[in-house]
């Protein structure tokens, strides 16, 4: 009997062991050594590829073709230079001769042009996951061990941040609105169930917030989420799903901690989701996250679209034969017991089990 | 096609896409090929499993398990050319569609001729443009250097030039591209296709060679009036292959497996319609259309002669978001016969990019998939005009040019409960002209297939012969300005026996049954100035019309479809025109 294909996962733990390698796209320059303690903002490594560079053609300028331009060209790769230095040309005068216009490094020089950088645009890659660098991968980047609690979203908008979390209101259905926002709530990460007004979350910017989770984001607002300067994390996806009973349980437990808001896009490729990381000290050797694994009866899972989403409950039993649904299509399916008790049908691609 | 097959070969054709993973089996019955299963499940490239051949196996499983047949052991998979039957198979052959698109930027020397020749050449493959610059670029040049940089491409396809043309000016634009690959850390450098002017081959060498690997194809533009992007695109199919197999673990293995024969599956779908192009009367063509979850691919053949588009942010699972950045939402709800509001609709378009491969598990859910496959589809079919061959001949501007056989595949469509729900996607959809055969890949075989062809030429004829494709039917769609009651007036003559004289109003769907299997000859007469493919106002004998699962459908309603945008009139007209395909 084949098995049932390996299950999407998403973790809501309050203690789990992560290590997370970050790697900048080319070579560049560690900041870090093994056993540092990180914060998530905090930068592990320099990019070598800078930005702010003027071409400078040392063929036009001294009236040469490219070829001869070339062999007149005085300087090499990784000097720098001061405004008014000759680059190019003969040192007599008279001589045209080609100027640096500005004070900066020769990035490359190619059939008779310079590439100079002036400014220095070079980008740094943050840690984006609080923790331990326990391994340095030279040129590239680090790994780091993190141990706390994890819960994982849907969508993100990017921003990364750190912040103490508050719960409004008393349960994940709990609507965000513009009155609940006020000066008090700097510097925090806001709970709420879900939002439909634009006000709140432009409010919580000028408040300002350090981050938001929700269970879900009216889908109109996803344009200005994604603008926003402080990370947002979605748990359920767009609509009005309130937050499941599971993730509010373990934000509740964790209020006033300081957690991290890495609010990163969802990559199926790579497996990143956007997450929130709360440190936990001194919490000794937590368990790793799980391996691969099939659907099975007795798991835990969560319902992610259809009128039954954001539901949490329990496989029964599965069918790997094609199952009708009500909306004529036929699938592999899985019979759920809800938490109210009740029971369901649903395709195996509309579950994810819970870590 | 009546070749019998002597010495019986039995073929697995397995396609990896971003989505699903399928085992075809194909093995020989009566002296003939045939398509016996498959087995499925969804691919396994990405979290948690990041490894494709984890789904391959597992689809030989399901596949073995389906067949009562052993394929694979501990021994890993039985493929054997003498093979003896009842283990195993005599071939396999793969496909595949998964990971991410190759990152291009590409370089020509000016926009409408050699820059778009080079995109049309990174459109055939599954790659995303991510930069591009031209000899009148206004950016200055430092600019240009910094955006390569920054975006940091799998590779830069560049050309220019006619053999023995511009020279100077390409070498200008290669500069920028040393300059930039100097900036760039050696390990991280794109690699660069060059398939312009030919004499400038050692020149680049020499200017590149140092810094990266600079590979060669023939000129996609040997002069002005002449593009030639066929031998540039199977370079190019190399080179991805290359970098796709450094970011999807297992697909060395996978094309290890298949000794060698691994093919894209666009790639492999294009063959399918040109091989149809070939059997169908010219000047029409065949138009071939796959909507993935990624991806969706339009092929269209003329005579022999194909192009290929592959829209790496079209699609309807991950890449729906690609579709809603360029859609009104009238132009989806306008497909919707339930009293949907915009929220609803909304927030499902939205929601499915985060769960790719979830299925619609409600009819109002259903409808609203189908609606936004619908508009993939057409905003897929829209782009590709411009790329068709000039044979192409179009009624009207704006309407797709004459096809002979329209082939659709892609789970959407072709998984969809009703066939008239199939039927009904393609025709909004595609929105065929004049006389059309309508067939779908309701097995998704045109990429294995199109893979299998490869090694076995014979076999990829017999399956297209057989019914593992499923003829939809011959749709008739007249196009011209009716002035409103009777628009064609139908003879049709079944084994030499005239039937009833049928008249179709405009503005509907008409069906007239012929099943699958059956032939007969119509006498179509246009009773206005419309044009079926004669001529406007002009009739005449259609011979040998097949028939298929829905027989003869005349599409009334003109082109492009109009839809009432009132809610209760949208919903009567939807209702009406599935209804008709029930009758």
């Amino acid at each position: 009997m084949p098995n049932s294909p390996a299950a999407p996962i998403s973790y809501m733990q309050p203690l789990i062991r992560l290590r997370r390698t970050r790697r900048l796209d080319t070579e560049g320059e560690v900041l870090v050594s093994v056993g540092q303690t990180v914060a998530s903002g905090e930068p592990i490594a320099r990019g070598t590829l800078a930005g702010g560079h003027l071409m400078l053609d040392a063929a036009r300028a001294l009236g040469l073709p490219p070829e001869r331009a070339q062999r007149e060209i005085l300087r090499q790769p990784g000097e720098q230079v001061e405004p008014g230095d000759i680059l190019a040309g003969q040192r007599k005068v008279g001589a045209r001769q080609l100027r640096a216009p500005a004070a900066g490094t020769i990035a490359a020089i190619s059939e008779g042009q310079i590439l100079l950088q002036v400014n220095d645009e070079r980008s740094f890659l943050p840690a984006r996951v609080p923790g331990q660098i326990v391994d340095v991968h030279p040129g590239y980047g680090a790994t780091i061990e993190f141990r706390g609690a994890w819960l994982q979203g849907v969508w993100g908008n990017r921003q990364l941040a750190e912040g103490y979390l508050h719960l409004v209101g008393e349960s994940g259905t709990q609507l965000l609105t513009a009155d609940q926002v006020d000066m008090s709530l700097r510097g925090a990460i806001l709970v709420a169930g879900r939002c439909e007004q634009a006000q709140s979350l432009e409010l919580a910017a000028q408040v300002p917030i350090r981050g938001l989770i929700l269970g879900s984001l009216a889908t109109h607002l996803g344009p200005l989420a994604a603008k926003l300067p402080y990370p947002l994390i979605l748990i359920e996806g767009f609509g009005s799903t309130p937050l499941n009973s599971e993730a509010y349980r373990l934000l509740s437990e964790l209020e006033n901690e300081v957690a991290t808001l890495n609010a990163q896009k969802s990559d199926p490729g790579t497996g990143e989701r956007p997450e929130v990381l709360i440190p936990v000290k001194d919490a000794g050797i937590p368990p790793e996250a799980l391996p691969p694994q099939s659907f099975r009866a007795g798991q835990s899972v969560r319902v992610l679209v259809g009128s039954q989403k954001g539901l949490l409950g329990e496989i029964l039993s599965i069918s790997l034969a094609g199952v009708p649904l009500p909306s004529g299509l036929r699938a592999s399916a899985a019979e759920i017991v809800l938490e109210d008790g009740s029971q369901i049908r649903a395709p195996l691609v509309n579950l994810e089990l819970l870590g | 096609m009546n070749e019998s097959v002597q010495h019986g070969q039995s073929l697995i054709a397995i396609d990896v896409g971003s989505a699903n993973t399928r085992a075809h089996f194909f093995d020989v019955v009566e002296g003939r090929y045939r398509f016996l299963a498959t087995g499925e499940v969804p691919s396994t490239g990405g979290a948690p499993a990041f490894d494709i051949n984890l789904g391959v196996l597992e689809a030989l499983n399901r596949l073995q398990e389906l067949i009562g047949r052993t394929l694979v052991s501990s021994e890993g998979l039985h493929i054997s050319p003498d093979n003896e039957g009842g283990v195993g198979a005599n071939a396999v052959s793969a496909s595949f569609s998964a990971g991410q698109p190759v990152k291009l930027v590409t370089v020509g020397l000016l926009e409408g001729v050699s820059l778009d020749s080079v995109n049309k050449l990174a459109g055939s493959n599954y790659c995303q443009v991510v930069g591009s610059f031209n000899l009148n670029d206004r950016r200055k040049p430092e600019a240009i250097i910094d955006s390569i940089c920054q975006s940091l491409p799998d590779m830069i396809l560049m050309a220019g030039g006619t053999n023995r043309g511009a020279s100077r000016s390409v070498v200008r634009l290669a500069n920028y591209i040393a300059l930039a690959l100097k900036l760039i850390p050696e390990a991280s450098r794109p690699q660069v296709l060059f398939a312009g002017n030919e004499s400038l081959a050692e020149e680049l060498d020499q200017l590149l060679g140092a810094l990266t690997r600079v590979h060669h194809a023939p000129n996609i533009r040997p002069s002005l009036d002449q593009e030639n992007l066929t031998p540039a695109e199977q370079k190019l199919r190399e080179l991805a292959f290359d970098v796709q197999a450094k970011r999807l673990t297992g697909l060395q293995e996978f094309r290890g497996l298949a000794e060698g024969e691994l093919h894209p599956s666009a790639a492999a779908m294009g063959r399918i319609v040109r091989f149809f192009s070939t059997v169908v009367d010219p000047p029409k063509g065949v138009l071939g259309v796959d909507l993935g979850a990624a991806h969706t691919t339009v092929a269209a053949a003329f005579g022999g002669d194909q192009r290929l588009r592959v829209f790496s942010d079209l699609g309807i699972g991950g890449s729906l978001s690609g579709m809603l950045a360029e859609t009104h939402l009238s132009q989806i709800m306008r497909w919707i016969p339930y009293d949907l509001s915009d929220e609803a609709v909304l927030d499902y378009l939205h929601n499915k990019p985060l769960f790719p491969n979830s299925l619609p598990t409600s009819l109002e859910e259903l409808a609203i998939e189908q609606a936004a496959a619908r508009q993939v589809m057409r905003l897929a079919i829209g782009k590709s005009l411009a790329l068709l061959p000039p044979d192409a001949i179009y009624p009207l501007p704006g309407t797709v040019p004459w096809f002979d056989r329209v082939l659709v595949s892609g789970a959407a469509v072709s998984r969809a409960p009703r066939l008239e729900q199939s039927l009904m996607m393609i025709l909004d959809a595609l929105q065929p002209v004049g006389i059309a055969t309508i067939i779908l890949d309701q097995n998704n075989l045109s990429a294995p297939l199109g893979a299998a062809a490869g090694l076995d030429a014979l076999l990829a004829v017999q399956v297209l012969e057989s019914n593992a494709f499923m003829n939809l039917g011959t749709v008739i769609s007249p196009v011209g300005r009716g002035r409103g009651g009777p628009l064609l007036r139908i003879q049709v003559v079944r084994n030499g026996q005239k039937e009833p004289v049928v008249d179709v109003h405009e503005g509907g769907l008409r069906v007239i049954p012929l099943p699958q299997g059956q032939v007969a000859d119509l006498y179509v007469q246009p009773l206005q100035n419309v044009n079926i493919g004669l001529g406007p106002g002009r009739g005449g004998w259609v011979r040998r019309v097949v028939g298929g699962a829905f027989g003869l459908v005349i599409d009334a309603r003109g082109r492009p479809i109009q839809v009432p945008s009132a809610f209760n009139q949208r919903r009567e007209a939807l209702l009406a025109w599935q209804e008709a395909l029930r009758s």
